[in-house]
C-alpha cells in the first residue's frame, strides 16, 4: 500500500538545511494498522506529511498503492489525496462554520460526486461513527471524541484505502480516546490501511506493528506480519496484540 | 458549485457579510444615480447650441459723455464691423445661447390667455441676426431691413414679425406649420407673425426646461448707452478679428468703454461650469467609492484567508485543488456582492425616486442597474483575486501544523 525507500526531506532557508527525514524506508502492506512513534521532532509529522501527499520530498522514492508520486504535480497530488486517503488530524480540523453533514461533504464535493450519492455516503458514514441524528449540529455543539468522530466519518466518506491518523487522541481525554481508538481498530478489521503517529506508547500497542522513528530514520520497527492474500480475509487482529476486542462503535 | 454550504457557512458570520453586502449595496445605488447625473450633465454640457461657437464672439460697447447717441453708434458700429476683413458678419444682440443672462417671455395662442402656450428666450437682432448667430433657416425667410424697429427697455418691441425655433414652432402649433400663423408675445397684443423657422438655436440658460425654445425680434435693443454685438469672423479669423475691433471701434467713437470680447467658446465653457465641476466631483465620489467598496473587500477577504489559514490547508488535505480553493472565495465574493447588488438595485431606485421627487431628476434609466450588478460584480471578483489566489498558494500542510 505504501512503500518509501531511502527517503529524503530537507528543509532549507537561505541560513541552515534541516535534515528531516534521512535514507527513510518503510513498508505498509494493506490491510495493516502501523504505529509510528517516536519523540518530538523525530520526523513523525514529516513522514505522515509526505506519506498523505501534502508535503514533496528531496529524494529516494515513495510508491503509493502502486503509484510512483515523484514529480505528480499540484492537482494530481490533490486527486490521489482525495481519492486514496483519509485523514485524521490531532485537532480534529472540521471547519467550524459548517454542519457535520457539511462537513462529512468537502471531500465528496471535491471527488464530484452527484448530490445523491453524496447524500448517500454521507449518511452512511455518519450512522457508521453514531451521529446520524445529529447530521444538523455544529462542530462546537459537540464535545471532543464527537468531533473526532465527526473527522473519522469524513476521512471515510470517500471510502479511501489509507488512512493517516495524526495523534488522532491527543486533544482527548482518555475515555473519548479509547472510543476514537476502538472505533479506528473495527475500521482497520474492515479492510483499512491505517498509519497511525503517535508518542503515546500505550496507543502504539494497540497497532500491529511499530515503527520507531529518531532524527529522521527509522531506528527499530516490529518484523512485518506475514500477511495473507487478503488482509481482510486474514484478519490482521487476530494476530497476537494488545489490542482489546472491537467494541461497539458508539461508545 | 458550493454555493449552499458557502452561504450558510456565510450565515454564521452575518456582521462581516452585513457590512460588505451593505457596502456594495450603498455603492451601486450612488454609483448608479451619480453615473446617470453625469450623463446627463455631460449630455447637456455637448449640446449643439444650434449658432457657429467656432467664429464667433461677442462683446458690449458702453457709451459715456452727455449725450452719447447710441443709435446712431449702433448703427455706425454695424456697418464698421461688417467693413472690417475677416469678419463674415456682425449684429446687435442682447444675449447669446448658454450667457445664462436674456429676456424670456410666454406665448399664447390667443389674446388674455391665462397661461401661455410656451416658453421663449427672445433674441433681438437686426436683418443680420441669423446669419451672424449662423442658425440654419429651415423654412420661410429671414428679417427684412425694413422690419428692425428701434426700441429702448422702457418701449420693448412689439416683434410684428418672428422667426422661431423649430421646437418652438412644434410646441405652438404640434398639428401644422407655424409659419405664418400669429402668436401672442404680449397677451394683449398685438399679434406677431412666424415668418421663418430655424432648425435649432438654444436659449442663454443651460438649464432651462424650455431650452429649444427661442425667438429672434427684429430690433435694436441697448440697454441705457450699452449695445451688445455679435460677430461672426470668416473661418479660422476669429482671433485676429477679436484682435482688430476694439482699436477700430474706439478709434471710431472713442467716448466709450469696450468690454472684454468673448468667444462663444468661452461663453459655453463658462456656461456649463457647474455642470463640468458637478460630474468631476460625482466622478471623484464614484471614484472613491469603488475604491473603498474594493479596498473593504480586499481586507475581509484577507482577513478572512488569514484567519481560515488551517481550515485551507485542511481542505486542500482533504483534496481540494489550488482551483477549488481559488473557486471558493470567489464564489463566496459573488454571493455577498449578489446580496448586496439585490438589496442595491432597490436602493438604487429608490435614490432615483428621491432625485426625482426632489431635485427634478428624470428617472433612471433601467439598464443603469444591470449594467451596475456587472460592473460590481466584475470589481468583487477582481478585489478578491489577490486574497483568493493567497489561499490557494497556502500548502496542505498547514492541516496538520499544530501552533
Amino acid at each position: 500500500m505504501l512503500t518509501m525507500s531511502h527517503l529524503q526531506k530537507v528543509y532549507r532557508t537561505h541560513l541552515i538545511e534541516t535534515s528531516a527525514l534521512r535514507d527513510f524506508s518503510i513498508h505498509v502492506r494493506e490491510g495493516e494498522f502501523v504505529a509510528v512513534t517516536g519523540p518530538s521532532g523525530s520526523g513523525k509529522t514529516t513522514f505522515l506529511n509526505i506519506a498523505g501527499l501534502l508535503e514533496e520530498f528531496t529524494g529516494g522514492e515513495y510508491q503509493l498503492d502502486g503509484i510512483d508520486v515523484h514529480g505528480l504535480d499540484d492537482n494530481a497530488r490533490s486527486r490521489l489525496r482525495n481519492e486514496k486517503i483519509g485523514f485524521i488530524f490531532q485537532g480534529f480540523n472540521l471547519i467550524p462554520d459548517l454542519n457535520l453533514f457539511d462537513n462529512v461533504d468537502v471531500p465528496l464535493r471535491y471527488r464530484g460526486y452527484n448530490a445523491a450519492e453524496r447524500k448517500r455516503r454521507i449518511e452512511e458514514v455518519l450512522g457508521r461513527v453514531g451521529l446520524a441524528s445529529r447530521m444538523k449540529h455544529y462542530p462546537s455543539e459537540l464535545s471532543g471524541g464527537q468531533q473526532q468522530r465527526v473527522a473519522i466519518a469524513r476521512a471515510l466518506a470517500g471510502t479511501p484505502r489509507l488512512l493517516l491518523a495524526d495523534e488522532p487522541t491527543g486533544n482527548l481525554d482518555s475515555l473519548m480516546a479509547r472510543g476514537v481508538l476502538e472505533l479506528l481498530e473495527e475500521i482497520n478489521t474492515q479492510g483499512t490501511t491505517i498509519v497511525m503517529v503517535t508518542h503515546d506508547p500505550e496507543l502504539a500497542a494497540r497497532a500491529h506493528r511499530n515503527v520507531h522513528v529518531i532524527d529522521g530514520q527509522v531506528t527499530d520497527f516490529d518484523g512485518e506480519p506475514s500477511l495473507r492474500e487478503s488482509p481482510r480475509e486474514a484478519g490482521i487482529g487476530e494476530r497476537e496484540s494488545p489490542r482489546a476486542e472491537a467494541a461497539p462503535l458508539h461508545s | 458549485m458550493e454555493i449552499r454550504p458557502i452561504l450558510s457557512a456565510l450565515m454564521r458570520s452575518k456582521v462581516s457579510m452585513i457590512l460588505i453586502g451593505l457596502q456594495v449595496a450603498l455603492t451601486l445605488a450612488i454609483v448608479c444615480n451619480a453615473l446617470f447625473i453625469i450623463s446627463e450633465r455631460l449630455e447637456r454640457m455637448h449640446r449643439p447650441s444650434g449658432m457657429n461657437e467656432t467664429d464667433t464672439f461677442w462683446f458690449v460697447s458702453t457709451g459715456f459723455g452727455q449725450g452719447f447717441d447710441v443709435r446712431g453708434t449702433m448703427q455706425a458700429d454695424l456697418a464698421l464691423l461688417r467693413s472690417l476683413p475677416g469678419v463674415a458678419d456682425a449684429t446687435t444682440v442682447i444675449s447669446v445661447p448658454m450667457s445664462e443672462g436674456g429676456w424670456s417671455t410666454g406665448i399664447s395662442l390667443q389674446p388674455n390667455q391665462n397661461n401661455s402656450t410656451a416658453e421663449t428666450a427672445m433674441y433681438m437682432v437686426d436683418a443680420h441676426g441669423v446669419s451672424t448667430y449662423g442658425a440654419k433657416l429651415v423654412a420661410g425667410r429671414d428679417f427684412r431691413a425694413e422690419e428692425v424697429t428701434f426700441n429702448t427697455m422702457d418701449d420693448p418691441p412689439k416683434a410684428a414679425t418672428v422667426i422661431v425655433t423649430r421646437a418652438l414652432a412644434e410646441r405652438l402649433f404640434p398639428d401644422g406649420d407655424a409659419l405664418g400663423k400669429q402668436v401672442y408675445y404680449n397677451n394683449e397684443g398685438p399679434t406677431s407673425t412666424i415668418v421663418g423657422i430655424v432648425e435649432r438655436l438654444q436659449t442663454p440658460w443651460t438649464s432651462a426646461d424650455f431650452v429649444d425654445n427661442s425667438t429672434f425680434v427684429p430690433a435694436y435693443l441697448p440697454y441705457a448707452t450699452s449695445s451688445r454685438y455679435l460677430v461672426r469672423a470668416e473661418p479660422g479669423r476669429r482671433d485676429e478679428v477679436m484682435g482688430a475691433v476694439e482699436e477700430k471701434l474706439l478709434a471710431a467713437n472713442p467716448s466709450r468703454i469696450i468690454g472684454k470680447m468673448k468667444t462663444i467658446a468661452q461663453v459655453r465653457a463658462e456656461g456649463y461650469a457647474g455642470d463640468r465641476a458637478m460630474a468631476i466631483i460625482l466622478g471623484a465620489v464614484i471614484f472613491a467609492l469603488l475604491a473603498i467598496t474594493a479596498l473593504g473587500i480586499v481586507g475581509m477577504a484577507s482577513f478572512w484567508v488569514a484567519q481560515r489559514t488551517r481550515q485551507i490547508g485542511t481542505r486542500r488535505a482533504l483534496g481540494a485543488t489550488r482551483g477549488d480553493i481559488l473557486r471558493y472565495f470567489q464564489t463566496e465574493n459573488f454571493i455577498i456582492t449578489t446580496l448586496g447588488l439585490v438589496a442595491g438595485g432597490i436602493l438604487t431606485y429608490g435614490l432615483s425616486l428621491w432625485l426625482m421627487r426632489s431635485y427634478q431628476v428624470p428617472r433612471l434609466p433601467w439598464h443603469y442597474v444591470p449594467v451596475g450588478f456587472l460592473c460590481l460584480w466584475a470589481l468583487g471578483q477582481l478585489a478578491v483575486l489577490g486574497p483568493a489566489l493567497r489561499a490557494s498558494r497556502v500548502p496542505p500542510a498547514v492541516a496538520t501544523r499544530t501552533v
